[in-house]
């Protein structure tokens, strides 16, 4: 293309990109179509690939398509695999793509639309796919090494040991967070709970078709798969409409976190090949093609957006969750946005794919734009909904009420109406018989999904199968990572307990299993039984403990990051990782100080445990909130030592006080460009 | 001398490309869902796909698998 036409595009994009946010951000008491948050998003994101990610490509990281990379240098054909770029781009987005782009955007639709889409465009074009970009491309050079042995290489034993603690604790407060939202979507559901149930048996017979009947189909066993949970979609229709069979699937939260905890810890303890593997497999299929769907029908029917640009609740007196758009936004969307956990796929299993290290930019960069647009997708479900019936299924009993008509009344007295009659209506539409206090975001999802589908699919009379659909999706994908997060979480303690006593080490060791999936799935069953408890809906406590404890992971991606920039003599480009860094330092010490010191009871950890203990009440309820505070609070000193490290680190270099020297593996030159 | 992309329509050229996508998302997905893992366990390993070579791959694939995080 000639230089001038290609000019004259990139002004036009960056126009047309401009144009959608001014009208996304200007725009006051009208609603607004949707299709303005995609050209916003698809402008940025084009914008920040061509120049931004290239400007870290060739002045910061200084990419060198000579040098081989380990999938060359060490390929065995199982871990280590020259791969096509566009294969690993696929696998590598299949594997940061969660629950959390989903959840984290519809719960912070209680702000309005704008202060959660600014955040998501900025946070990935700035700081998620910068985050995911330069850790890719430091393991590639590191053997495909992980974040906590690249931190104790670079930055030290301290570095090394917090990012070991970041990530199990991390990982529990993940577990027990997603699975409260499983439990709020499925409580008093027969037809959402039957449809998961038989997803068990159904993972279950994929395992034993795979193994015994058609070994190595797994393209195929996910497609049998698939069809099964469409059936079982269907099937629980009959079940919600079967009194006898209802009432064996309608179950109250309590009930369904004692099932989640018991199949967390059998899911935990059975052989991969029988649950684990299938059900993620089963789970991915899904995913994609959900995904894929969805973005489609965003597309093609561009609904309108009825939620305001910005509401009442910025003030920090939201119903979904409590406090301020700074910074509560910037915690409640992680993935979508930044994520820490990214950090830990991108010195996974992607580096020992990476073919050419001018690779890491698509894959590393490019996958999460391709996250963050998903993360776009979810703030238009949530928002096309009717802002009084969003915070009617988002407002916990505890805010709001649990009678229909009282809470009616109390979400029409915020400005946003709503009536209980309509609430009814929709309940009946979507085959539940109540939407009232379904907190955690995944059935305001479901509903949004639904609504926009069944403007088109089937129309209203299909309105009831979207909804249940999307729920079996959004549990499915929670589920997987229940089961694969308890497991890494199992493998890391006894990785650990290892080094005290070696038979605790031996994965294959049945004593050891038992004892570490038990450790693991008390520990986020704990949360999860704390979330099930609290009559503020467990989200409005736990999503932001997890918001925290996932940018605290972000922020040690960030240090290792800036040390080894620093260390390679690139101080001045510093900003690069700095810039998030010290954004994510103000987003997460700040919002740590309020969930501990705060003196509104439904923000301050302490000032509610207070409450509770002079009104005499619950002793349980005042020992969680300790705890919170307790568990908010080693996160943040830890942090606090990492960044003091890693801060020593940098003066030390720059000022010519330590050696700069980095741990990458020796220059090896590619016979891939040689061939070439 | 006339070179083969020469001589191709334009269409012949689409469908290449069409041809060729495709087999980029097979590939893809053949990645993600372990088929190409497979694979690959089978030419390192000199074995025919059957239940105890399969059996023998998922027994590698174990410790690999579950030591893989899934993001949220």
């Amino acid at each position: 293309m000639p230089k001038l036409l290609r000019v004259l595009m990139w002004i036009f994009v960056a126009l047309s990109g401009a144009l959608a946010i001014a009208t996304i951000a200007i725009h006051r008491g009208e609603q607004i179509n949707a299709m303005w948050l995609v050209v916003a998003a698809v402008c940025t994101y084009a914008i920040g690939y061509r120049f931004y990610s290239k400007f870290i490509s060739a002045k910061v990281l200084a990419l060198d398509v000579q040098r081989a990379t380990p999938a060359e240098r060490l390929e065995n054909g199982r871990d280590f695999v020259p791969t096509n770029k566009w294969v690993v781009f696929g696998h590598h987005f299949a594997a940061i793509a969660g629950p959390g782009p989903l959840v984290g955007p519809v719960l912070a639709a209680q702000f309005g639309y704008l202060p959660g889409t600014l955040w998501i465009l900025a946070g990935a074009v700035f700081g998620g796919c910068v985050q995911d970009f330069v850790i890719l491309l430091f393991s590639v050079r590191r053997d495909g090494k992980s974040l906590t042995e690249i931190a104790r290489e670079e930055i030290g034993r301290v570095g090394g040991w917090v990012a070991y603690v970041s990530v199990i604790s991390i990982i529990v407060i993940l577990l027990g967070v997603c699975a409260l939202v499983v439990v709020n979507a499925l409580k008093s559901s027969p037809w959402g709970t039957f449809t998961i149930a038989m997803t068990i048996p159904i993972a279950l017979l994929m395992g034993v078709y795979l193994r015994r009947i058609r070994p190595g189909r797994v393209l195929e066993t996910s497609v049998l798969g698939f069809i099964l949970v469409m059936l079982a979609i269907w099937g629980g229709q009959w079940a919600s409409q079967t009194p006898t069979v209802a009432h064996w699937f309608t179950l109250t939260a309590p009930t369904l976190a004692i099932v989640i905890i018991v199949y967390g810890f059998a899911a935990s303890a059975l052989p991969v090949w029988l649950l684990l593997a299938p059900r993620d497999y089963l789970s991915t299929f899904v995913k994609l093609g959900t995904i894929g769907l969805l973005a489609v029908g965003i597309i093609v029917l561009h609904p309108t957006l009825h939620m305001p640009a910005l509401t009442r609740f910025v003030d920090g007196s939201g119903p979904v969750f409590a406090g301020n758009v700074f910074p509560f936004a910037f915690i409640t969307i992680a993935c979508g946005a930044i994520s820490g956990f990214h950090s830990l796929i991108a010195s996974g299993t992607t580096p020992k794919l990476i073919r050419n290290e001018i690779e890491t930019r698509m894959v590393g960069y490019g996958a999460m734009l391709a996250e963050s647009m998903v993360a776009i997708m979810a703030t238009i479900a949530a928002c096309v909904l009717q802002p009084g019936i969003y915070f009617a299924i988002n407002s916990p009993a505890g805010i709001v009420g649990s009678a229909p008509e009282a809470a009616a009344t109390t979400i029409s007295n915020w400005g946003f109406p709503v009536v209980a009659a309509d609430m009814h209506a929709l309940a009946q539409a979507v085959g539940e018989q109540t939407l009232y206090n379904r907190t955690g975001g995944a059935p305001a999802f479901a509903v949004g999904m639904a609504h926009i589908f069944s403007n088109s699919l089937g129309g209203q009379a299909l309105m009831a199968i979207w909804y249940h659909f999307a729920i079996m999706f959004e549990a499915l994908f929670i589920l997987t990572v229940l089961d694969a997060g308890t497991r890494v979480g199992r493998f890391m303690v006894q990785d650990a307990l290892g080094h005290i006593w070696k038979p605790l080490g031996r994965t294959s060791w049945y004593p050891s299993i038992l004892a570490t999936s038990a450790l693991i799935v008390g520990a986020w069953g704990y949360f999860l039984w704390q979330g099930v408890k609290d009559p503020l809906g467990g989200i409005n406590s736990l999503w932001p403990l997890f918001g925290i404890a996932n940018q605290l992971l972000a922020i040690v991606a960030f240090c290792v990051a800036t040390t080894i920039i620093v260390k390679m003599g690139k101080a001045r480009y510093a900003t690069v990782t700095l810039t998030p860094l010290v954004w994510l330092v103000a987003v997460t010490f700040t919002a740590a100080w309020h969930k501990i010191f705060d003196p509104n009871i439904r923000i301050g950890f302490l000032s509610h445990a207070r409450m509770l203990a002079a009104s005499r009440g619950s002793a349980r309820l005042i020992f969680n909130d300790r705890l919170d505070a307790a568990v908010t609070g080693i996160l943040i000193s830890m942090i606090a030592l990492i960044l003091i490290e890693s801060a020593i680190t940098w003066i030390q270099v720059v000022a010519g006080n330590r050696e700069a020297r980095i741990h990458e593996a020796p220059f090896v030159a590619t016979q891939f460009a040689v061939e070439q | 001398m006339t070179t083969k992309a020469a001589i191709t329509t334009p269409v012949e050229q689409r469908s290449a490309r069409f041809k060729g996508a495709l087999q980029l998302l097979r590939a893809t997905l053949a990645e993600i869902f372990d088929e190409s893992a497979y694979q690959r366990f089978l030419t390192r390993s000199e074995l025919n796909s059957s239940r105890a070579s399969y059996a023998m791959f998922v027994k590698e694939q174990e410790i690999r698998k579950a030591r893989q995080p899934k993001c949220c």
